[in-house]
């Protein structure tokens, strides 16, 4: 236990000086900084210009009504920042945190010592996410404080996505890890960049299969069903479902007496909501499989 | 008295096409003593010091590390190892990679307090205050030799360990050896530096592709009138085919006057 933490300590130590972490840090930071104030600086000076329209006429929303749909898409972009930055974050740790160690000969210093590999793989995952949480918690943080400009109200759909926006970029971390220690790390990375974006691409077309949009052969049903079960299934909170329902919400406020406009379930019918428990169950499954699979690594390397 | 180590027919290949690194090395290090390991460059020194300290995995023969194998945690908290070549995680500092080392080999806040600066002035690293990774190699040779104290070990391996020091340098490790093997602690080491080797070491054993060629005292290794070079030399020269004069012939032509 003593070794885990000191490896988990100095590895944080490590990361904390890395520069390539401080610079998507210091993107991500500035970034969200930028599009918060953007979004504030439009919705101020442009209201007049922004208005709903439909067969039945069109029709400017008040100042209040504006400040609220502007927090809306503030947060729906910042949502999909801060899961990019995740991503970013996860390649720069996962690219380092091990593969340093193995490849500049420090491993052979560290292994003489009475420490075990199992105890070393550990430290260095448990640093690695605890590193990812605290990065991704600080930039969900100054998302939360800029939202502020615009009121609130919608802080419990940014921190669930913020978990799970570390929950997958841990199980990627994890992948580039497992691979690093086996191969180069730039090539891990590739690897690991690759394989999520044919994950991305099967999970897609697995669920136009479930609606129905693929029809019905029965080759194709079996072959995207088991590849489904091969790649990870990004893990998602209901905050897009929050969102839409509460841009609705707006939406239906602003709508004159005597006017029909769409319903809830026609506005909420093709967004996502949050992943079920067979989701988190595979996420787990595929968390405790890689982290398996850095420790084999770790233990068959010969320094 | 038992061994600290005891290594026997010990073999190792990294690759099956590749001939034997190690083959049918056996040898016994006993507390308070010396061993040399020899050879020239490829012999297998580094190999068989590396799956002494556990960290290469041998492909035939036996270890007993204190009675254990080398992969047990506890033998190897005897252990101290200096590696050839030694680095460490770059954005630590000296004394950071002193705590960290410390707190793998499980010592309480008060003897990491005692023993690191006494560690880092020993090394002469005592106020470097920069990153490993600005370090130059004699730096981290000294950084490595400081790791592998730090525990007060009963077994100190270490492979070539004056390569990248000045000779003030040499001198302190050499001070070293001595004051360890007074204390009881065994020494291996791998070195290069024959004249090193004669001065400290007690037995010594001459490596030339993986196998012993010659093992025991200095006395028996060493005849009367003659130097450990001269049968370093001999021994090696005849274990390999004849060497021909290899030098570039821009450097045997003589120049048009």
């Amino acid at each position: 236990m003593k070794g885990t933490l000191a490896v988990a300590r100095y590895t944080l130590l490590e990361l904390s000086r890395r520069r390539l972490l401080l610079v998507f840090f210091i993107i991500g930071a500035v970034g969200i900084a930028v599009i918060g104030t953007a979004f504030k600086i439009a919705a101020t000076v442009s209201p007049a210009s922004i208005s709903f329209g439909g067969p039945e006429g069109t029709f400017s929303p008040d100042q209040a009504t504006l400040d609220r749909l502007t927090e809306l898409q503030y947060v729906s972009q910042l949502i999909d920042v801060v899961g990019f930055f995740a991503l970013l974050i996860a390649f720069a740790i996962g690219m380092t945190a091990i593969y340093h160690d193995l490849e500049s000969g420090a491993a052979v210093g560290i292994f003489s010592k009475p420490v075990s590999r199992l105890a070393f793989t550990t430290g260095k995952v448990l640093a690695a996410l605890v590193a990812m949480f605290v990065i991704v918690g600080v930039l969900s943080l100054e998302t939360r404080l800029i939202a502020t400009l615009f009121g609130g109200g919608l802080e419990g759909a940014l921190w669930v996505e913020t978990v799970a926006a570390v929950a997958n970029a841990s199980l990627l971390m994890l992948i580039v890890l497992a691979l690093s220690a086996w191969m180069n790390n730039i090539i891990a990375a590739v690897v690991a960049f690759v394989y999520n974006a044919v994950a991305g691409f099967v999970v897609i077309l697995h669920s136009v299969l479930v609606s129905g949009s693929l029809g019905d052969n029965a080759l194709v049903k079996a072959g995207l069903d088991i590849a489904y079960w091969l790649v990870p299934h990004n893990l998602m909170s209901d905050a897009k479902r929050q969102l839409a329902q509460a841009e609705y919400d707006v939406f239906a406020k602003s709508i004159p007496q005597g006017q029909n406009g769409p319903t809830a379930a026609d506005f909420l019918n093709n967004v996502p909501g949050a992943s079920d428990l067979t989701d988190i169950i595979w996420w787990a499954f595929l968390v405790i499989l890689m982290a398996t699979l850095v420790y084999v690594a770790v233990r068959r390397r010969q320094v | 008295m038992a061994p600290v180590v005891s290594v026997e027919a010990l073999r190792k290949r990294y690759r099956r096409r590749d001939p034997w690194a190690v083959d049918g090395v056996t040898f016994a290090l006993e507390p308070g003593q010396a061993f040399g390991l020899l050879g020239p460059n490829g012999s297998g020194k580094t190999s068989v010091v590396k799956m002494i300290a556990g960290l290469l995995r041998p492909d035939g023969g036996a270890i007993s590390l204190f009675g254990s194998k080398p992969g047990d945690p506890a033998a190897r908290a005897q252990l101290g190892f200096a590696p050839e070549d030694p680095d460490f995680p770059k954005f630590l500092r000296a004394r950071e990679v002193l705590d960290y080392f410390a707190s793998l080999l499980g010592l309480d806040e008060d003897e990491r307090k005692r023993r690191i600066p006494e560690t880092l002035a020993f090394a002469g690293l005592d106020q470097e205050k920069r990153q490993v990774r600005q370090f130059s190699k004699g730096m981290k040779q000294r950084l490595g030799i400081a790791q592998a104290i730090l525990g007060r070990p009963k077994l100190l391996i270490l492979d070539e360990p004056t390569a990248d020091l000045d000779p003030l340098g040499r001198r302190d490790v050499r001070a070293l050896i001595e004051s360890l093997k007074d204390s009881g602690v065994a020494v291996l080491l791998n070195s290069h530096l024959l004249s090193e080797v004669e001065l400290v070491c007690d037995t010594v054993a001459i490596l030339a592709k993986g196998h012993v060629l010659k093992e025991g005292t200095m006395a028996e290794v060493v005849p009367e009138g003659r130097t450990l070079e001269d049968v370093f030399v001999e021994l090696v020269q005849a274990s390999a085919p004849p060497k021909q004069d290899n030098l570039p012939s821009f450097i045997t032509d003589k120049e048009d006057q």
